[in-house]
């Protein structure tokens, strides 16, 4: 079904990473992401990963249903996979045809590859454990300071919240109106990509027709129920730091911490191959602990 | 917010006296305008009504698509406002834009669509976002939420995303929305027209509990008449009047002037009127099944239980050999995850040319997956489907064709429109079938004709008609391509009364007419029992009965405890067979069942 898409997909459960404060989530994910591009060393991706896996025993969420996240990018892995094994230059280690594997590919490869699945499983982690109103709900706290240059932060949130409610159903629509059409004939596959392109507009219409139609209706609805902006308005689960929240930063600032020693202090002991990127990845550790 | 409880008793007392609602005169337009702003046509929605509600009353507001009962219900809590007159609720004036938040916490609303007003993503953070928007500090949101829900028996589904729950329960947790913003005025509009029988239940039983236990006033805008015959009193709608007004007795002895309205009466009060009009001495204005037997039950009749049935000629096997065979049809969502579920096992029935075949089950039956598999919109995992003999799954059968000849139209078809003019959006299935465009036109033309639309509609556009028009369109541009068997899936879902009449009548017309063979997917028992000559009943993806109307109802104890019902006339039936009378109980129909009880009488 549809409806039970991974994308901004809560799956509830009540665990420790559930009860955390979505601040402290956000702020996290994001530091976490960073640090996958600190350093490029298999070592860190080893830390990584192992703090990544800590946070899936202590979240509840199976296992499976994570990586079932991992499905949306499956092409773009790939993709980034061959177009990295086929097209760095070094040391061949074997050919086929005219295409030349290098050492240096398959490690590139490899490492890109890890990266981005990391990538998508950490921030995937937010997403599982937070719904999609605490995290706009935190969003509009974090970035309550733009207020002041007049950032409609408020209705930013409000915005944000009400998509992520509705993609489902529009995505269960889209699938509804596809079969309509195709019972009456439609053909969405042959043809070159002009005339793909030419019979989707029997979908595309209906489809924002019935978007206008769900977002006036829900206009009405918010207004019947005495919403005029974000004035005024107080909170059902008002954001409040608790203790696990304080140790959950320090479990972070304990991970980061790991993280760049062993990046700077394995730098010498690391393989060849990574030797030239690591000095890079130094360079941008450097610049990057300047900015802190 | 939260006033002294002192102070709450005093206005409450006095207002016990004086009305909740007071509406004065009230006219509303809606002005049409064209690309340059210039007034293209004003349609009078609302024409000078006048009422008064008093507090702890339950008001139902009848009235056809379009008499403008909805333009009505949306002065009340201040979401339009009138042109003309006044509306007064709780001695607040709705023009009072001082006193907008006041206004709409006094009168909460809940709407039609149930996917389109739950703003939150899980239950709860939604029946919050009233008393958020009101400024309630948060202890007392909490304690609100959690009194609303058990109010409505949706405490245990707190934690649940809206999109996982049924039309009935997302109903109900709208009415939480509003019962957390603590209103005394509940204004349903229409919030059964897009649910099953089972959430139409569940949602009138919510409103009329929160109305007789909490005390709270409840005006319910609906089009079937089996919710009105709860309200204390009843207002009838017609092109913006209020046309008749008075407690549901009264409205519904009015049998005939209902009808003109294009509403109907429930069953039992029609069957009550029609014997009444053939002579029986039976009182005005009965509401239900128990009060027409205890009214029968007196009349002279042969007794004796248990009658012989009479010899009914059941129409004889269908000849011409088989259209379609489904062979052990299976089918299962979310395969190889832990939600797997069967959604079909082991389902196999045929279809004769020119049979007129019902298929009933409730929501999550099956049904729509069963519907979809037939014309290859889905691929069983395992078992078949033969049309004309031949396997409709084979790599190298033409599904395109398939798709012509077996056509289908999906629940609420017109929201598939999206051509320019009516004759473009019904030739689009020919075109589609290779035909040119003139022969599509042609095609197109012919299917308009057939579902019995006007010729000026052919140019306009699908989207300035009305709605029963758009369905009508949107059928025949599945008929333009000319199917020898057409799947509906609850083809009159959302219609008023008089127009779910009209659309099966014109449905009849083309099987007896085209020839063409009819399955028509339906919750309502009636319909189906009316016009099919065989029905299917699923149940959880299980073909329960596939019998004739008549067979497949004598089973009503078992219809009943999957969720299903016979038609009320057979319970009229066997209610007065039970209070002795003789007489055969099997009838289908309103006539068949007054000729019964006729037949007993004489």
């Amino acid at each position: 079904m549809i409806r039970d898409i991974t994308l901004g997909q809560y799956y509830a459960a009540d665990s420790v990473i559930h009860r955390l404060d979505p601040r402290t989530k956000l702020v996290g994910s994001l530091a976490y992401l960073i640090s996958l591009f600190l350093f490029n060393s298999p070592y860190v991706y080893a830390i990584a990963a192992l703090f990544w896996i800590l946070v899936v025993c202590l979240s509840h969420v199976p296992l499976r249903y994570m990586l079932k996240g991992l499905k949306p990018i499956l092409f773009l892995l790939l993709f980034t996979l061959l177009i990295n094994v086929f097209f760095t230059k070094g040391t061949p280690l074997f050919s086929i045809w005219k295409i030349t594997v290098t050492k240096e590919g398959l490690k590139q490869a490899l490492s890109v590859g890890v990266r981005l699945i990391l990538l998508v499983l950490g921030s995937n982690m937010m997403t599982l454990t937070t719904t999609p109103t605490r995290l706009t709900n935190a969003m509009e706290h974090l970035m309550a300071p733009l207020k002041l240059i007049r950032v409609p932060v408020h209705e930013i949130a409000m915005m944000m919240s009400i998509a992520l409610r509705f993609i489902p159903i529009l995505l269960e629509e889209t699938d509804r109106i596809m079969k309509a059409q195709l019972a009456r004939g439609a053909d969405f596959e042959s043809g070159n990509i002009f005339k793909k392109a030419k019979s989707m507009v029997p979908v595309l219409v209906p489809l924002f027709i019935a978007a206008f139609r769900r977002a006036g209706d829900l206009a009405l609805a918010m207004e019947a129920r005495c919403y005029h902006g974000g004035e005024g308005r107080t909170q059902y689960r008002p954001l409040r730091y608790r203790s696990r929240d304080l140790a959950a930063y320090l479990v972070l600032l304990l991970y980061l911490g790991i993280l760049v020693a062993a990046g700077l202090l394995l730098k010498e002991n690391t393989v060849p191959w990574t030797k030239a990127m690591l000095d890079h990845a130094a360079g941008i550790s450097v610049s990057m602990s300047e900015v802190y | 917010m939260k006033k002294k409880p002192g102070k709450k008793e005093k206005t409450r007392s006095k207002e016990g006296f004086s009305a909740l609602l007071r509406i004065k005169d009230l006219k509303y337009e809606y002005i049409r305008r064209d690309e340059e702003n210039n007034v293209e046509g004003i349609t009078t929605a609302v024409d000078g009504v006048s009422m008064e509600v008093k507090p702890g009353e339950f008001i139902a507001i009848l009235g056809h698509n379009g008499s403008g009962k909805s333009t009505l219900a949306k002065h009340i809590n201040a979401i339009l406002f009138p042109a003309e007159g006044t509306v007064v609720l709780d001695g607040m004036d709705t023009q009072d834009e001082d006193r907008l938040l006041d206004i709409r916490r006094t009168a909460g609303m809940v709407f039609q669509n149930p996917d389109n007003q739950i703003i939150g993503q899980v239950v709860d953070e939604d029946v919050a976002f009233g008393p958020e928007n009101m400024g309630v500090p948060t202890e007392e949101i909490i304690s609100r939420v959690e009194e609303s829900l058990k109010t409505i028996g949706m405490w245990e589904y707190r934690d649940a995303s809206p999109n996982h729950l049924s039309g009935g329960q997302k109903q109900r947790v709208s009415i939480a929305g509003v019962l957390a913003m603590h209103p005394k005025c509940l204004i349903l509009d229409e919030p059964t027209a897009m649910l099953d029988p089972r959430g139409r239940y569940e949602v009138i039983r919510a409103a009329r509990a929160l109305n007789q236990v909490e005390g709270i006033t409840v005006i319910l805008i609906t089009h079937y008449m089996e919710e009105a015959v709860y309200a204390d009193r009843i207002f009838v709608m017609d092109q913006g009047k209020v046309v008749m007004n008075g407690d549901p007795r009264s409205i519904f002895s009015r049998v005939e002037e209902l009808k003109e309205l294009r509403l109907g009466v429930p069953v039992a009060c029609e069957l009550g009127w029609e014997l009444r009009k053939s002579g029986l001495p039976l009182p005005e204005g009965i509401l239900n099944r128990k009060e027409l037997v205890e009214a029968l039950k007196d009349i002279p009749h042969k007794s004796g239980g248990g009658a012989a049935p009479a010899t009914v000629s059941e129409k004889p096997e269908p000849e011409g050999g088989m259209k379609l065979i489904a062979d052990k049809l299976s089918y299962k969502y979310d395969k190889g995850t832990n939600k797997e579920r069967c959604a079909l096992e082991d389902v196999s029935f045929v279809l004769h040319p020119g049979e007129f075949v019902g298929l009933i089950g409730h929501t999550g039956s099956g049904k729509s997956t069963l519907v979809q598999l037939l014309n290859a919109l889905l691929t069983p995992d395992s078992g078949s489907v033969y049309y004309d003999g031949a396997d409709i799954y084979a790599p190298d059968y033409d599904r395109k064709a398939l798709r012509g000849k077996v056509g289908m139209v999906f629940q609420y078809p017109e929201h598939q429109l999206f051509e320019e003019t009516v004759l473009s959006e019904v030739a689009y299935g020919p075109k589609n079938m290779g035909l040119d465009r003139k022969e599509a036109e042609l095609a197109a033309f012919a299917a308009i004709k057939k579902v019995g639309l006007e010729d000026e509609c052919f140019d306009q556009s699908p989207f300035d008609l009305s709605g029963g028009q758009k369905r009508r369109v949107a059928i025949a541009s599945v008929l333009a391509m000319k199917p020898e068997l057409l799947i509906l899936d609850e083809p009159a879902a959302g219609l008023d009364p008089a127009g779910r009449e009209e659309l099966l009548s014109m449905i009849r017309t083309l099987r007896d007419e085209e020839g063409i063979c009819v399955l028509l997917v339906s919750h309502s028992m009636e319909d189906v029992a009316e016009l099919a000559d065989r029905i299917l009943v699923l149940d959880k993806g299980k073909l329960l009965y596939d019998d004739t109307p008549r067979r497949v109802f004598a089973h009503a104890a078992e219809l009943e405890e999957i969720g299903l019902a016979a038609p009320e006339t057979s319970y009229i039936l066997k209610e007065l067979e039970k209070t002795g009378w003789e007489l055969d109980t099997e009838a289908l129909t309103l006539s068949e069942a007054k000729e019964r009880i006729l037949e007993a009488t004489a």
